[in-house]
């Protein structure tokens, strides 16, 4: 069947351990087996062997329906505008690396999830922002999106699993968005939620996470410029397994503070409880800032393993962007900043 | 004595193929890891984005299975009244020292070899420590193994100083626990066989029948209850997963067949494994103190 082809994610980069303990990998559903655009390059053509060409083939043959199927109704949108304000300090990874490197539990914990992310439904998409704002509002993504000039950044990600990577997002800074919202006086910070739809989502039928997702900033770092809405990433509407449509990124945390597929944005007066603060709250706390001194309870934080190049490089305070952020936290107490 | 021969010199198929066995695993790394550095164009090879770790992560595994494995031996031999296994419990001990010295030299690997980083982050981490208690350990036991160190000790001492696995198996399993992410499904697992070849072992002392079909099924059970009892114990005490939740799911198979239950299943292999060797001709006299239970 079509579902055990697409693309190499099945066939590779699949690390094959003994494992009992998920449903296997080869349980997939029937949406998955057109995913987003069925995009073939040359290249990965190319790299497959015989079987690889037969799938390319087969696919090709499929790949009209795929499209007008999956043809994203944004995607005229990319490449957005380049903000020459944000430069990197490596290259920016491949597509294909971080297109395979994921976390995003809500469709299993491998880190290769690319393949089963593709379940992931994203239209309709609405989003609901409320709490304490001036009048709470439903809006869908299609319009949202339009509302609000986009633009790309190319932003480090340091992972708390001590890794990191750069991406080309699209996008735009969270703060617009708070200005559309209008937050009232009293709200003190930003609690974001993702979807709850087990049925799609195979991970959240795991019990040991308090689903679903959620994350929270204080209203200060909302309306930073560097905390950023990503719409898009490599010139096109963003990947599924990056969180699509839209989800966060807060490029001086680590990078589980930088929720996925978001639904809900609400202003309230108390600190939101993310979901791996509720689940373990000595690893993971609120403010997550990247520090290379303070180390994870379990391993040093001082160095990264950048993905691609596979180099070992110092981690920097706040992921590189103290010049930007470290204004927000003065006075604050440091023991619980930085985890 | 090659590792496929006997003590006569006789080739043994046994051996054979558990050296086989203990090859293939690292002949399998080996050969994903070159799949990434071969294939410039294959953006990641089979290890995936971050390769060093997901070697880490596969060495240790068979680390600790292997250790299993030769922990398995004793009572499998009194089980399936098999003493010829007893042939490949020093390979399979060794092996599991290999893979331990695998996994440490690709922590190296990762850290660029940069040795004082190595020590602190040792000294620092407590499942690093714990690890590093646990590899000591195993080349303690490992050296002493050649027939040559085994005669200098003479067999009592050679036991005292081996029963040091049953200390090392549980560091080992710590270990395992404590380097997870808030999910710990396999090191229960691994837990849980563990818990199974030490009652096999503590009925075998306490005078009970490994033959029995029915200490078999108890032992069995007991272990899958303990398992779950472990689970229970690690998600109130280490996570913010509430315990209860855990021990609820397992009554419940739509998502994932909790640990208790394989083990369970394990136990009532290995009790079918007794049922079925009557019927395999090799009658070899019961010795040791299976034989006042076996007639029971
Ligand atoms: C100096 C000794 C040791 C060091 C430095 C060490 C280091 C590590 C590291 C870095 C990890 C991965 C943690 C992570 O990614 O967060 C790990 C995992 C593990 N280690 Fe060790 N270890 C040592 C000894 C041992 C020994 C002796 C065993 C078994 C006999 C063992 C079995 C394991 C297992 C089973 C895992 C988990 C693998 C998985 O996640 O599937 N380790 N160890």
């Amino acid at each position: 069947m079509l579902a055990a082809m697409p693309g190499h994610s099945l066939q590779r980069n699949v690390p094959m351990t003994f494992s009992i303990h998920r449903r296997p990998s080869w349980a997939i559903s029937e949406n998955q087996a057109t995913p987003e655009g069925v995009y073939l390059d040359r290249r990965r053509i190319l790299q497959g062997f015989g079987l690889g060409m037969l799938t390319a083939a087969t696919l090709a043959a499929s790949a009209g329906v795929g499209r007008a199927q999956d043809a994203d109704p944004t995607a005229d949108l990319y490449p957005a505008k380049k903000n020459e304000a944000y430069k990197l300090d490596r290259p920016v990874t491949p597509e294909e690396i971080n297109g395979h490197y994921n976390n995003f539990y809500e469709f299993g914990t491998a880190k290769d999830i690319a393949a089963n992310a593709q379940n992931l439904v994203i239209r309709p998409w609405e989003i609901e922002i409320g709490g304490l704002v001036e009048t709470p509002f439903t809006i869908a993504f299609d319009d949202l999106v339009r509302k609000i000039p986009l633009e790309t950044r190319l932003y480090r990600h340091r992972c708390v699993e001590a890794w990191s990577m750069t991406v080309p997002w699209a996008g735009f800074p969270l703060k617009s968005l708070v200005a559309l919202a209008k937050p009232q006086a009293s709200a003190k910070f930003v609690r974001f939620e993702t979807f709850l739809d087990p049925e799609m989502a195979d991970g959240q039928n795991d019990f040991l996470y308090p689903w679903p997702y959620i994350e929270g900033v204080t209203i200060e770092e909302a309306g930073h410029d560097l905390a950023f809405i990503v719409t898009g990433a490599y010139d096109k509407p963003v990947a599924k397994q990056h969180g699509a449509p839209l989800r966060l990124h807060l490029p001086w945390k680590y990078g589980f503070k930088s929720i996925k597929s978001i639904r809900k944005i609400s202003f309230v007066e108390e600190r939101p409880i993310g979901l791996w603060e509720a689940l373990q709250p000595s690893e993971y706390g609120f403010w997550a800032n990247v520090n290379p001194e303070v180390p994870h309870p379990r391993w040093s934080q001082a160095m990264e393993r950048v993905l691609d190049t596979g180099e070992l490089v110092p981690t920097q305070l706040f992921n590189g962007y103290a010049a930007e952020v470290a204004g927000l936290y003065t006075g604050m107490d440091p023991a619980t900043l930085y985890m | 004595m090659t590792p496929w021969t006997d003590r006569s010199g006789k080739f043994s198929p046994l051996k054979a193929a558990v050296l086989l066995g203990a090859c293939l695993p690292a002949l399998w790394l080996a050969w994903a890891a070159a799949s990434g550095a071969l294939a410039s164009a294959a953006p990641v090879g089979l290890l995936g984005a971050r390769p060093i770790t997901e070697a880490i992560h596969q060495a240790g595994d068979w680390a600790i299975r292997f250790l299993w494995l030769s922990l398995a031996v004793t009572p499998l031999r009194r089980i399936a009244n098999w003493p010829k296994l007893i042939l490949v419990r020093r390979m399979l001990g060794v092996t599991a020292l290999l893979y331990a010295l695998m996994h440490l030299t690709l922590y190296a690997v990762d850290l660029k070899f940069d040795l004082l980083r190595i020590v602190s982050e040792i000294a620092l981490r407590f499942y690093l420590t714990i690890g590093f208690v646990a590899l000591a350990g195993l080349i303690a036991l490992g050296t002493t193994s050649t027939d040559a160190a085994i005669k200098r000790l003479g067999g009592r001492n050679w036991n005292r100083l081996h029963s040091m696995v049953y200390v090392i198996g549980v560091l080992a399993a710590f270990h395992f626990f404590i380097q997870s992410k808030a999910d710990v499904y396999e090191p229960t697992l691994m837990a849980g066989f563990f818990l199974l070849l030490m009652f096999y072992r503590l009925a075998h002392w306490r005078g009970f029948a490994l033959t029995s079909p029915l200490v078999l099924v108890a032992i069995a059970v007991l272990a899958a209850l303990g398992t779950a009892a472990i689970e229970y114990a690690w998600y109130g005490i280490a996570t913010g997963v509430p315990p209860g939740r855990v021990l609820a799911a397992n009554l419940q198979f739509s998502f994932s067949i909790r640990p208790a239950w394989w083990v369970l299943a394990t136990g009532l292999g290995v009790t079918l494994l007794a049922l079925v060797r009557p019927w395999f001709g090799r009658n070899e006299p019961a010795r040791g103190r299976r034989a006042a239970g076996a007639t029971a």
